[in-house]
């Protein structure tokens, strides 16, 4: 790694689903069976916890007393293992008393991690302990970037609970309930008219409070502490959303109080049953989550996240042959099959770059045109700005794959160029590209063609970095446009040449590598993000 | 160019939104290009191996030697230091006043990195080293190794491939 080097430090990072899980009332139980609850405990951890994780390819980062931290490369996986475990244990309580119940809480989140041989670190850790801690006693809690990832590959029911300001997370966190049967969304539409009343009582409600909530009252503790009472297992966790349950539930002053979702464990027994993940408050799914911290736009080629964020095109899903036979590193040639997926139409301009460095999500601001391609940065720099434009936008961004960056700029064609076989002006960014071209510098962003997906500078211009750690052929490749990591990566791919390059390096399969850790002049970066 | 009226107004609003946070934050700005450095007067760059004339087969390590001046990583103004670059089969003059160049004959070990371990077609190669300032250019005057020649025998296929120390062969 590279501690070696103050003025870049970055020690591994990786992008991981994280799953924390704790068991609910745990101080309880044990205050009212020591050995038994360890004992039971154990037995949970052993025949459910262990086998569920290996089965899900996951990985036990470490058990903290009630509770265990579990590292995934799948977000699928760890949500599937979090239902199964949950499942698993439930079936266990059946037939045991109330009281002995073991529950879960279980928070999985995706980000970007910092790992250690026994640890893992980082915000991304951080936003599934905070979602474990408000997650209902059985129940599966799951962040906006896991969401995205799984909604159409997982068949569950997921419920909205809105934008949530985590403790000491600078952003607000998309929440969503995972309720293994998708049906009991719906189906808990469908409850008796108390409740409709009862919900719509509770909508004013929601709106006055998500009112004082927004104006910064929120933390005014006295006023608002019945709605405060997140924590409780019957209640919706969020804030906004636990207000509609407030007047069908007078009972809630017995929930001790305060605003710190981190510390509060249940202090009552958990009344919801094991199936508490489906059952119950399902009525707050009809209310609408506080609206999103940004909103989609649609523009003539594709879409931006918020007002401000990079234009994407949309890359439909499909196959082609990955490679050439001009040069070894691009061989074997190969079939590889792309899903749909969104990309940057051009690289990330100074502007855009700028606005990473002015909110602090990147290191520092760049000099130079606002419409030239942000340029000098390291892989780990734009993993940066990936990082920073999720956690802002909460869709997930991050680098192309090399196999999907191919696809994109190629757009359908199998030619040397994605425009056709010879060279021709007005098409690349380089330096025997022909015209409009600056031996100093890269030309402003979309100043050449377009290509079939309506892609601009997939050739020439700065090169781009991309998620894949640098392997010399594509030997052992896979084939579902996957990235090839690496622990420890220590030179990653760059795609498309750049303005000092020949047109050879403009070749949508040329490929070339740097060190992760360094900037260089010509190297910048192109943003990728899944549908 | 091609993209629309609004984008390009949509832009226009971030960019004056940008602008104040942006200068607050130019003194941490990279700074615009330093004049170009000169080296120790006693420097010198050599490739330890292979020497001149060497016959070889396989892959190989490049050991990269510098006298009296320190290797760091790119992008580092530790005074009298620089980071290594490999030029393998370059023919063309080097531009002394521009960032070398990055391709496959143009090897950098911005990491700081001291050897290299190369793969090359069988035939006759050269190997040669400079010397890079922070921003990659040569120093000035240029601080630049004599060439090597050597003879790769047949038998590894493939091409010229730059892969980081340790990394594994």
């Amino acid at each position: 790694m590279r501690e070696e080097f103050p003025t870049h430090p970055h020690p591994h990072r990786r992008l991981a689903a994280i799953l924390a899980a704790d068991i609910a009332g745990y101080s309880q139980l044990m205050g009212r069976d020591e050995e038994g609850t360890l004992r039971r405990l154990k037995h949970v951890r052993r025949e459910i916890v262990d086998p569920t994780l290996e089965e899900h390819y996951g990985r036990l980062v470490k058990n903290t007393g009630d509770g265990f931290l579990a590292m995934f490369d799948s977000p699928l996986e760890a949500v599937r293992c979090a239902i199964v475990i949950q499942q698993s244990v439930a079936a266990r309580n059946t037939g045991l008393p109330r009281d002995y119940w073991l529950q879960y809480r279980i928070g999985v989140n995706l980000g970007d991690v910092i790992v250690e041989p026994d640890d893992v670190f980082g915000d991304g850790v951080n936003i599934a302990a905070r979602l474990e801690a408000l997650a209902t006693p059985g129940g599966v809690y799951i962040s906006g970037g896991v969401y995205e990832q799984i909604k159409n590959k997982l068949v569950c029911g997921y419920q909205p609970l809105g934008d949530e300001k985590l403790k000491n997370i600078t952003d607000p966190v998309r929440i969503y309930r995972v309720l293994p049967d998708p049906a009991s969304l719906t189906g808990a539409v469908k409850r008796p008219q108390s409740h409709w009343i009862s919900a719509g009582l509770a909508a004013g409600l929601a709106l006055i409070v998500a009112g004082l909530y927004s104006n910064g009252y929120w933390s005014a503790g006295g006023s608002t502490k019945p709605v405060s009472a997140e924590r409780s297992p019957e209640r919706a966790p969020v804030p906004l959303a636990s207000a509609t349950n407030q007047p069908a539930q007078p009972q809630q002053g017995e929930i001790a109080g305060g605003n710190n979702t981190n510390a509060a464990k249940p202090l009552t027994p958990p009344a919801d049953p094991a199936q508490g993940v489906a059952a119950s408050n399902s009525q707050v799914a009809v209310l609408a989550p506080s609206p999103p911290a940004v909103r989609t736009i649609q523009t003539a080629s594709g879409f931006r996240d918020c007002e401000t964020c990079p234009e994407m095109i949309r890359i439909p899903g499909g196959s082609f042959r990955m490679g050439s036979d001009e040069d070894p590193s691009e061989q074997p040639i190969r079939t590889v099959s792309i899903v749909p997926f969104a990309i940057g139409q051009s690289p990330i301009s100074v502007a855009e770059w700028n606005r990473c460095a002015a909110a602090k999500g990147c290191q520092f601001p760049l000099d130079g045109s606002d419409t030239a391609p942000a340029r000098n940065l390291s892989w780990l720099d734009a993993r940066q700005y990936a990082d920073w434009l999720s956690q802002v936008t909460g869709k997930p961004y991050r680098l192309p794959s090399e196999a999907e960056w191919e696809y994109a700029a190629r757009a359908g064609s199998s030619t040397r160029f994605w425009w056709g076989r010879e060279v021709e002006p007005g098409k690349a960014n380089c330096r025997d590209c022909g015209a409009n071209q600056d031996p100093k510098g890269p030309m402003p962003v979309g100043s050449f063609a377009r290509n079939a997906f309506g892609g601009a500078d997939f050739g020439g211009g700065v090169a781009q970095w991309v998620a894949d750690c640098w392997l010399a052929n594509y030997r052992d490749a896979p084939s579902d446009g996957s990235p090839r990591t690496a622990e420890n990566c220590r030179e990653n791919v760059l795609r498309g040449g750049s303005w000092r390059s020949s047109a050879a390096s403009v070749r949508p399969a040329s490929r070339t590598h740097y060190d992760t850790g360094v900037r260089y002049p010509a190297h910048g970066f192109r943003i990728a993000r899944s549908l | 160019m091609g993209r629309s009226a609004g984008n390009v107004l949509a832009a226009l609003a971030v960019l004056s939104f940008l602008s104040a946070a942006v200068q607050a934050q130019t003194a941490q700005a990279p700074k615009p290009p330093s004049p170009q450095r000169a080296p120790a007067p006693d420097a010198r760059l050599y490739i330890i191996y292979p020497w001149d004339g060497a016959q070889i087969r396989g892959e190989f390590w490049v050991r990269f030697g510098l006298r009296n001046m320190g290797v760091t990583q790119a992008g580092s103004s530790a005074p009298n230091a620089g980071h290594h670059h490999l030029l393998v089969d370059v023919t063309d003059e080097i531009d002394p006043e521009e960032p070398i160049p990055t391709d496959n004959r143009h090897l950098h070990f911005g990491a700081g990195q001291t050897e290299a371990r190369l793969e090359l077609p069988p035939g006759k190669h050269t190997l040669q080293l400079l010397l890079g300032d922070p921003e990659h250019r040569p120093f000035k005057p240029m601080l630049i190794s004599k060439k090597v020649t050597i003879t790769v025998l047949p038998a590894a296929p493939a091409r010229t491939s730059k892969k980081a120390t340790g990394q594994g062969g």
